[in-house]
């Protein structure tokens, strides 16, 4: 590769502090470490996003469709100041999140994949994306849509965010506004999460991301299979 | 009145069923009760199928119809019965009325709801048209909003805590876990719905103080069971179980005008019939199905259908009483919390559940040795309430 | 029309709200029209996140009162804290809006 000519196809990128990683404890009792990942295992999340794709309930082709190339493109150095966030129980990946910064003070919210469905994993990693926007990166708005109705309703109502006229980067639709002040009158009510990560959690996560097999992921989102029943 | 022996039960998984029409679902549920008795070719006298809001949610009517045609099972009669969530129940009894009466020998009672039809908030304000037009639905009363001031009430003048509340969500979901038609297949936990200090955030307010896990999912499903005569039932292998047992009571419309709003009237007068109709006490019940569409509704049914003085049912979940193994097995099924409550529906898996276990073939959440159940349909917010005494023959 | 219109039994005098056309108490059919009067006591209320489609606000405290002259109604509760047994005043307001139009219905503030 001509190093010269990818340095110039290569936008100057803002520094980021990083996301600190927490721990959630779940409904189920079962705690979903959720920390930031960087560009060198998005191969292991595009093996989990994959399947997706192929899922035409709920959007999910479209998220993950696009997801996947905003993993890909940012681990090629083709998407501007992105980042990354993922959940994991055990070391199993149950979600990711993503985002970029569009300059100091604005953030635009891009996509979230929850691979485990009725724990309201995307609805915490959601929330974990817009804490490192507003309270480690020191923005001032973060720009949102939503393509399903569930995101919409999840995030639209359920924060109050503010219509913003113009149009988001995800297919030019209507952008909707976290600002710092909804980010810290919502916080106590839809952000969890204890710091630091216990060691023994913290070592699993880290050593490996599990990524289940095709068929389970596929099972995971379209709901249990059901049992034999004679 | 001739004796109604419940010779054929058979439901569906409940859950969210993209893939089925409401008609296609409830007839799955009734071929699986059909076959299950046996019939084979003979032929059904009459056809009574248990929907609230086919309407609304499908944008279809007359489904008793529909039904009958896609089991070809004309010239049966059919009727479509409506009660609210209770409709499952009144379809039930309109069953056992026909044979009981000697007006018809076999008929099919189905029961089923297709509510993922629509989004969310669009499901709750079908579900919320069941209030009062002026003295309530405008101001945008929502069942959870009924219960939630339900449950303020109760706890006040009871002492019910969350902690109780949430005992029945894990309990009832722990049960769920064992039944493979059962909607949520998901453990849960007091820590994480409860008592961590960020619980709230998995376990929101609905309609303070009911939180996200006090309430019962959304879901799509159907149910069956054919009631026959003895004479017809004598012809299957299947042990008899007899509707020993039904009672039916109204209360007001609105939940101001209850004498007292922690009273819930129409279960108790409900209850009371179906158990004289039987001839037996609470005290004889070996499994019970109630209406636990909020959890509170587990807990208050218990004490005002009899099963627990008053104010005692809270102790009764927190001592383990109502576990499968403890002395009063309440929702082994997993209740409408865990096994789903497609509305239409629920009324009669109840009975289909409580077949089930009479007969010992409940599997991984049989309770032992049971002879004689109870179930409880609570229609709108307990002004329209069903109850059932089943009873197995020897 | 401000307010709602209960009942009152003409001959037992039971007091209903919302139109029944035989008395809850006394099966009676003549009823004299009244208006709740005086101020409100709250009996329960809830404060409701889920919100059905047709309403936006998150948060909405509904509650059941019980009048002066023992009118019982359901209402907008518009007040922070609220609590068993407190007084308020009645008011009306546009609850909801069906069919593009504002409905009017009773609001309830602090006494």
């Amino acid at each position: 590769m001509d190093m010269e000519l990818e340095a110039t196809l290569r936008p100057p990128e803002y520094p980021m502090e990083p996301y600190p990683a927490k721990v959630i404890t779940l409904a189920t009792g079962g705690k979903m470490v959720v920390r930031q990942v960087d560009r060198d295992v998005v191969p292991i999340l595009l093996e989990a996003v994959r399947p997706a794709m192929e899922v035409e309930r709920d959007y999910y082709d479209i998220v993950a469709a696009r997801l996947y190339a905003e993993l890909l493109g940012w681990s090629r150095y083709r998407v501007k100041d992105e980042f990354c966030i993922i959940g994991q129980i055990d070391g199993l990946l149950v979600g990711i999140v993503n985002s970029r910064m569009y300059s100091p003070i604005l953030g635009i919210s891009l996509h979230t994949l929850a691979i485990e469905r009725g724990l309201r994993i995307g609805a915490h990693l959601f929330a974990a994306k817009m804490e490192h926007h507003i309270e480690y990166l020191g923005q001032e708005e973060v720009l949102i849509t939503a393509e399903s109705p569930i995101g919409f309703r999840r995030w639209m109502i359920e924060y109050g965010l503010e219509k913003r006229d113009g149009q988001h980067e995800l297919g030019g639709a209507t952008p909707f506004a976290l600002t710092r002040e909804l980010y810290f009158n919502n916080k106590e009510r839809l952000v969890a999460g204890e710091r630091p990560v216990p060691a023994k959690l913290m070592e699993v996560a880290e050593r490996e991301i599990k990524v289940a097999s095709e068929d389970d992921i596929l099972e995971k989102i379209l709901g249990a299979k059901r049992r034999k029943i004679q | 009145m001739r004796p109604v022996v419940v010779s054929g039960v058979g439901m569906i998984p409940f859950e969210r069923r993209d893939e089925d029409s409401l008609v296609d679902m409830m007839a799955m549920a009734g071929l699986r009760a059909m076959d299950d008795a046996g019939l084979g070719d003979r032929p059904v006298d009459s056809v009574y199928v248990g929907n609230m809001a086919s309407g609304l949610f499908n944008h279809q009517v007359s489904v008793a119809s529909a039904l009958v045609d896609r089991l070809s099972l004309m010239p049966a009669a059919a009727d479509r019965v409506e009660n609210g969530p209770a409709s499952g129940g009144s379809a039930v009894k309109n069953g056992f009325l026909a044979v009981a009466s000697g007006f018809n020998d076999v008929v099919l009672v189905i029961g089923g709801e297709k509510m993922r039809e629509v989004i969310g908030p669009r499901a709750t304000d079908i579900v919320a048209c069941m209030t009062h037009p002026l003295a309530e639905y405008i101001y945008g009363v929502t069942l959870p909003a009924m219960a939630g001031m339900f449950t303020r009430l109760y706890m006040e003048k009871y002492g019910v805590t969350r902690k109780h509340l949430t005992e029945v969500a894990v309990k009832n979901q722990e049960n769920g876990l064992l039944n493979p038609y059962a909607h949520i297949q998901m453990k849960i936990t007091m820590e994480g719905t409860l008592t961590h200090p960020q619980a709230h955030v998995n376990n929101p307010v609905v309609a303070d103080p009911i939180h996200l896990y006090d309430c019962c999912p959304v879901s799509d499903g159907a149910a069956a069971v054919l009631l026959t005569t003895e004479e017809i039932a004598k012809e299957l292998s299947k042990p008899s179980v007899y509707i020993a047992g039904v009672g039916q009571a109204t209360d007001t419309h609105t939940l101001q005008e209850r004498s007292d709003p922690t009273e819930l009237k129409a279960v108790q007068i409900a209850s009371q019939k179906a158990f004289e109709m039987a001839e037996l006490t609470p005290q004889d019940i070996d499994v019970a199905e109630l209406h636990d569409a909020f959890t509170i509704l587990e807990i208050a049914e218990s004490e005002q259908a009899g099963f627990f003085p008053l104010g005692e049912g809270g102790k009764a979940v927190d001592a383990g009483e109502t576990r499968i193994g403890g002395s009063l097995p309440i929702n082994p099924s997993g209740g409408l919390k865990a096994r789903g409550h497609p509305v239409g529906a629920t009324g009669v898996a109840q009975v289909v559940e409580l077949v089930w276990q009479l007969r010992n073939e409940a599997g991984e959440h049989q309770v032992e040795d049971a002879s004689k159940g109870f179930s409880l349909n609570f229609g709108g917010f307990g002004n329209n309430v069903l109850a059932f005494v089943l009873r197995r023959e020897g | 029309m401000n307010k709602i219109t209960a009942y009152k039994c003409n001959n037992c005098g039971q007091i209903m709200y919302p139109h029944h056309f035989r008395c809850l108490s006394c099966y009676g059919r003549d009823f004299e029209e009244i208006n709740p009067e005086g101020k409100a006591k709250l009996i329960t209320y809830t404060v409701v996140n889920e919100l059905p489609w047709g309403i936006d606000e998150r948060g909405r405290v509904l509650g059941v009162v019980k009048f002066d002259n023992n009118v019982k109604a359901l209402g907008v509760i518009n007040v922070d804290k609220p609590k068993i047994g407190m007084k308020l005043i009645a008011g009306w307001e546009p609850v909801r809006v069906i069919g593009g139009q504002k409905v009017y219905g009773l609001s309830f503030s602090k006494a």
